[in-house]
C-alpha cells in the first residue's frame, strides 16, 4: 500500500464520543419568537435586565443577514426548526452531586470527566454543561475560599448580577454579528469567572459541553473577568452524538482582562463531525473575544480543533491597555468532508501592545481548512508588534489549506511581520523514521505532533497529551 | 534602430457614466468586439457600481472612483491629427516606441520592425477575450468597464529572438475618460522585452486592459510604469497566459495617482513555466495606490517568485491583495510571495492581503508579509558614520525602491523611476 493510502486510513477513527444518552429532557417547542425569549427567561427566572438585553439582541438579529464571506457552503439553516431550550428533567438545582441523576454522571465518566468526588481530576475545577444546562460544578467551595467565583451563567446571573450586568455585552455586544445576536438573544448556560483582585486562581478551570438532544442548538455563554493583578487558565472541551441531522452551536466568549492581570483560555473542540459522505455534524459557529483593559495585561487563547462539520470561529483579542498582550496558538485538523474557516483578530489599540500568533492547519481527506486572521494596528498603537505564522500541512491531493490574512496598519511605529508555507509529509522523513524501525502510525504521528509541537506546548498539562492523542486518532486511517 | 511616434488629437463626448446614454453615445465596434461591448454593458447595467461589500472593493475609496466615471469619454478625431505635448524622454532609445490612445489605430502609416505584425480583424475575433476568459476574469468590475468602452484594439503578434525592446506609451487627456485595450500574441521561443507607461494628466481617467499569451519557451520581460499627476486615476488589468516552460518576468512602479489600481491576472496554463512579480508603489499626499495580483498554477512544476513593496507617506493610503492559486493538477509548484511595505508617516494607512488557495499536497508555497518604519539599526549604522539622518533615510529608501526598478527593462532606465519616486517622500 501506498504510504498516501495508508495516510488516508490513518485519519479516520470511528468517533468514539458519539453515543446518546437516554434521560428524559424537558424541551420546549421549536421555533424562535419574542415569546420563546421571554419563556426561556422566565424558565431561569432572570432579572428584567437580561430579559431586555435577549429581547434587544433578538431585534438586532430579526435585521441581519447570515455571513456567507467564509464560504463555507452549508445548506440554509432552518432557524424555525431548531429547539432552542432542552435540559435534563430535574426538579431543581441539585444540592449536592449526589441528587445528580446518576445517568448524567455516567455519561460524563464515560466522556473522561468523572464529576463524583471520588474520581474527580485532581487540581482542575469542572463545570459540566449538558444540552442548555450546567449539571455541576466541582470544586466551587475551595475556590470561594480565594474569592473566586466560578459558576454557570445562570446561577450567575441570580447571585451576582451586579457583575453580569456590568460586564456582559461589553466585549461581543449584542448586535456584533449574526450569530454573536442570536446567542444574546437565546444563550442558555456557559460559564462564569471572576477573580477578584490579586489573585491567581489556585487550580485549573475547565467547562466541558455536551449536546444529548440531536433537534436543539446549543447557545452557551462564557464570561470571564480577571481583576487587577488576576490571574486564571481555564479549559474547555466539547462532544455530541453522531446524528445524521446538524446541529447548531453557536456560543459567545467574553474575556476582560484589567491592569496587570492575565487570562489563558483553551479549547479542545471534538464536536461529531459528520460522516464520510459529510452527513451529520455540528455546524461550530462561535465569537470569542477577549479585551485587554488594564495595562500590561494578557490574554491567551489556544485551540485543538479537530471536530464540528463546519467551523467559523475567530478567537480575538482587543489590546486596549498599554503594554498587554495578545497569544493566539491554534491547532486545526479537518478529514472527510470537513470545513473549518478559523483564525485570529488582533486588533492594537493601545501603545506597546505586542502579539503573537502561530496557526498550524492539517487538512486531510477531502476537507477544506483556512486560516482567516486580522492585524490591526490603529493610530495610537506606537510601538506596536505583531508576529504571526501560519503553517499548513496537506495530506492527501484533495485536501485544500488556504490562507487569509488581512494585515492593517495606521502607524508607522508598529512593526508587523507575517509568514506562512504550506507543506506535506514528506516521504523522505517517513523513510527515515520506518528505516529506523519506527512504525508507519507512529511516524505519521510523530511528524504531525512536531508540526504542532509550538502550539501544544502552550496547551496546559492536562490538555496537552490529550491533544496528542486525539491528533494521532483522528489522523488514523488518513494518512499514507 | 527604428524609432516612431504616433500621436492622436482627441474629441470629448460629454456625458458621465452613470448617465446609461454615456455608453450608448460611443461608437459601435465590428466583430467579437461589438458582442464584448455588448456583454460587458450589460454586466454593467445588472451589477452597477462596486459596493464596500464586495471583497474586491473593501479598502477603497468608492467615491474617488465614483468621481473618474463623471468625466466625459474621450473620443478621438482621426481628421484633425496634432503632435501632443507628452512628456517623453529625450535620451537615445534603441527600440520601438508606439504613443497610443483610444480608438485611433496607432499602427496607420508605420513600419512594424521585424518580427512585429498587426493582427488582423479576423485573426483578433478568434483572439479577443481569450486570455481574460483563461484568467476568469470575464467577472471583474474593471474587466467589464474596458470591454464597454473600447471600440479599437491594438493587436500584434511577435515573433523572433533579436526583437527590438518595444515600448508603449499610455497617454491620458485632461478633463476626460480615456480607454485603451492591447491583444499581444507572443508565438512561442520568442523573446522580448515590454515596457508600459501610462502616464496621468490632471483630472484624467484612464482605463486599461491588456491580454498577452506567451507561447511555449518564449520569454517576455514586462515592465509597467504608471505615473499620474495631481487628481488623475487609473485602472488597468493585465491578463497574462503562460504557455508551458514560458518564462514572464514583470516589474511595476506606480506613483502619483489620486486613485490608481493595477490588477495582473496571470495563469500557467500547461505547467513548467516560470512568473517573477516585482512590484513597487508609492503613495504621497492624499493618493491611494492598490495593486492587486492573482496567478493559478492549472499545471505542474510551476514556479513563482513575487516581491511587492510599498511606500505610504503623507495621508495616503496603500493596498495589497495578493492571491496564489494552487489546485490539484499544480503538483510540485514552488511559489513565494513577500509583501514588504514601510509606513513613513502617521496618518497614512497600509493594507496588505497575501492570500493563499491550495489543494495540490506536493507544493512548497510561502508566502510573507513585514509592515514597519525604516529599521533603526540601519539608520544608526549610517548615523555613527558621520552621514546625516536625512541623507541616511534617502539612501535607504533608494536602497530599498532600487530593489524592484532595476528589474525593470532596459527602456526604464531612461524615465528618471528612481529620482521621480523620492521627490517628496
Amino acid at each position: 500500500m501506498t504510504s498516501s493510502n495508508l495516510l488516508g486510513e490513518l485519519v479516520s477513527k470511528p468517533y468514539k464520543y458519539g453515543f446518546v444518552t437516554d434521560i428524559e429532557t424537558e424541551k420546549i417547542s421549536k421555533g424562535l419568537t419574542e415569546d420563546v425569549i421571554r419563556l426561556i427567561s422566565s424558565k431561569k427566572q432572570e432579572p428584567e435586565f437580561l430579559l431586555n438585553f435577549r429581547l434587544k439582541a433578538y431585534k438586532q438579529w430579526l435585521k441581519m443577514q447570515e455571513p456567507d464571506w467564509a464560504e463555507l457552503g452549508y445548506p440554509k439553516v432552518n432557524y424555525q426548526d431548531i429547539i432552542y431550550y432542552a435540559a435534563p428533567k430535574q426538579n431543581q438545582k441539585k444540592a449536592s452531586l449526589d441528587e445528580v441523576d446518576p445517568k448524567l454522571l455516567e455519561t460524563f465518566d464515560k466522556l473522561g470527566i468523572p464529576l463524583s468526588e471520588q474520581k474527580r481530576l485532581s487540581n482542575v475545577a469542572v463545570d459540566a454543561v449538558f444540552d442548555s444546562v450546567s449539571i455541576a460544578t466541582t470544586y466551587k467551595e475551595q475556590l470561594a475560599e480565594h474569592g473566586v467565583i466560578f459558576c454557570s451563567i445562570s446561577e450567575a446571573v441570580n447571585e451576582y448580577p451586579e457583575l453580569v450586568e456590568r460586564y456582559l455585552g461589553t466585549v461581543v455586544p449584542c448586535n456584533d454579528n449574526f450569530f454573536a445576536a442570536l446567542n444574546s438573544a437565546v444563550f442558555s448556560d456557559g460559564s462564569f469567572v471572576y477573580i477578584p483582585k490579586g489573585i491567581e486562581c489556585p487550580m485549573e478551570l475547565s467547562s466541558y459541553f455536551r449536546i444529548n438532544s440531536g433537534d436543539i442548538g446549543q447557545f452557551e455563554r462564557t464570561l470571564i473577568i480577571a481583576e487587577d493583578r488576576a490571574s486564571v487558565s481555564y479549559l474547555e472541551g466539547c462532544t455530541a452524538p453522531m446524528f445524521d441531522t446538524n446541529t447548531l452551536h453557536a456560543a459567545v466568549v467574553e474575556l476582560i482582562a484589567l491592569e496587570d492581570s492575565s487570562i489563558k483560555y483553551s479549547t479542545v473542540q471534538n464536536w461529531y463531525s459528520g460522516n464520510e459522505e459529510g452527513v451529520g455534524g455540528i455546524y461550530n459557529f462561535v465569537t470569542k473575544r477577549g479585551q485587554c483593559r488594564g495595562a500590561r495585561s494578557k490574554i491567551s487563547w489556544s485551540q485543538v480543533e479537530t471536530g464540528s462539520a463546519i467551523t467559523w470561529k475567530y478567537p480575538s483579542c482587543i489590546l486596549q491597555g498599554e503594554g498587554s498582550v495578545g497569544e493566539f496558538y491554534s491547532v486545526a485538523l479537518t478529514n472527510n468532508l470537513q470545513k473549518a474557516d478559523t483564525g485570529t483578530k488582533m486588533v492594537h489599540i493601545g501603545a506597546d501592545t505586542k502579539s503573537t500568533i502561530v496557526s498550524k492547519g492539517i487538512s486531510a481527506g477531502k476537507s477544506r481548512n483556512s486560516y482567516r486572521g486580522l492585524v490591526q494596528m490603529g493610530p495610537k498603537a506606537s510601538g506596536a508588534r505583531n508576529y504571526s505564522q501560519c503553517d499548513s500541512m496537506l495530506i492527501g491531493d484533495q485536501a485544500s489549506a488556504n490562507t487569509y490574512p488581512y494585515i492593517r496598519s495606521q502607524q508607522s511605529m508598529a512593526s508587523i511581520e507575517h509568514e506562512a508555507s504550506t507543506c506535506r509529509i514528506s516521504e523522505d522523513q517517513l523513510f527515515y523514521l520506518q528505516s529506523r524501525g519506527i512504525g508507519f502510525e507512529e511516524a505519521v504521528s510523530m511528524m504531525v505532533s512536531g508540526f504542532c509541537r509550538d502550539v501544544f506546548n502552550q496547551l496546559p498539562m492536562e490538555f496537552a497529551a490529550e491533544a496528542d492523542k486525539l491528533l494521532a486518532l483522528k489522523l488514523e486511517g488518513s494518512v499514507g | 534602430m527604428v524609432r516612431r511616434r504616433i500621436c492622436i488629437a482627441f474629441k470629448a463626448v460629454s456625458m458621465s457614466f452613470h448617465d446609461s446614454k454615456w455608453f450608448n453615445s460611443l461608437p459601435t465596434p465590428k466583430g467579437d468586439l461589438e458582442k464584448i461591448q455588448r456583454r460587458g454593458r450589460e454586466y454593467l447595467d445588472l451589477i452597477g457600481m462596486p459596493k464596500k461589500s464586495d471583497e474586491a472593493w473593501r479598502f477603497t475609496d468608492l467615491s474617488r472612483l465614483s468621481s473618474l466615471f463623471n468625466l466625459p469619454f474621450l473620443l478621438n478625431n482621426p481628421t484633425n491629427k496634432i503632435r501632443k505635448n507628452i512628456p517623453l524622454p529625450s535620451s537615445k532609445f534603441e527600440g520601438f516606441q508606439l504613443v497610443i490612445s483610444p480608438g485611433f489605430d496607432p499602427l496607420e502609416s508605420v513600419d512594424l520592425p521585424d518580427g512585429f505584425t498587426q493582427l488582423s480583424t479576423a485573426e483578433l475575433d478568434g483572439i479577443l477575450g481569450r486570455t481574460i476568459d483563461k484568467c476568469s476574469c470575464n467577472d471583474e468590475w474593471l474587466v467589464a468597464v474596458n470591454n464597454s468602452c473600447t471600440y479599437r484594439v491594438l493587436g500584434l503578434r511577435i515573433n523572433g529572438d533579436n526583437l527590438p525592446p518595444l515600448e508603449l506609451v499610455l497617454d491620458s487627456r485632461e478633463d476626460a475618460f480615456v480607454a485603451t485595450r492591447i491583444v499581444l500574441i507572443v508565438e512561442s521561443k520568442t523573446k522580448f522585452d515590454l515596457f508600459q507607461v501610462l502616464l496621468g494628466k490632471n483630472n484624467s481617467a484612464h482605463s486599461h486592459l491588456l491580454e498577452m499569451h506567451i507561447g511555449s519557451d518564449a520569454c517576455v520581460n514586462h515592465g509597467w510604469l504608471a505615473r499620474g499627476t495631481k487628481e488623475s486615476g487609473y485602472f488597468a488589468t493585465l491578463a497574462i497566459e503562460q504557455d508551458i516552460r514560458s518564462q514572464y518576468a514583470f516589474s511595476s512602479v506606480q506613483e502619483g495617482w489620486s486613485f490608481g489600481r493595477l490588477e495582473q491576472k496571470i495563469v500557467q496554463e500547461s505547467g513548467y513555466a516560470s512568473t517573477a512579480l516585482r512590484g513597487l508603489q508609492v503613495s504621497k499626499g492624499k493618493e491611494q495606490i492598490v495593486n492587486n495580483s492573482t496567478i493559478r498554477f492549472d499545471g505542474p512544476e510551476g514556479v513563482l517568485d513575487q516581491l511587492q513593496k510599498a511606500i505610504a507617506v503623507d495621508y495616503s493610503h496603500s493596498i495589497f491583495n495578493g492571491s496564489i492559486e494552487v489546485p490539484r493538477i499544480a503538483q510540485r509548484t514552488s511559489a513565494s510571495q513577500l509583501s514588504r511595505n514601510l509606513l513613513l508617516s502617521k496618518h497614512a494607512r497600509i493594507d496588505t492581503k497575501p492570500q493563499l488557495k491550495i489543494v495540490a499536497d506536493d507544493v512548497k508555497c510561502t508566502h510573507g508579509a513585514t509592515v514597519s518604519q525604516l529599521q533603526e539599526e540601519q539608520v544608526f549604522y549610517m548615523l555613527s558614520r558621520g552621514i546625516s539622518h536625512e541623507d541616511a533615510m534617502r539612501l535607504l529608501l533608494k536602497g530599498y525602491c532600487e530593489e524592484i526598478v532595476r528589474t525593470l527593462p532596459v527602456s526604464g532606465s531612461r524615465w528618471g523611476v528612481l529620482s521621480n519616486l523620492l521627490e517628496g517622500v
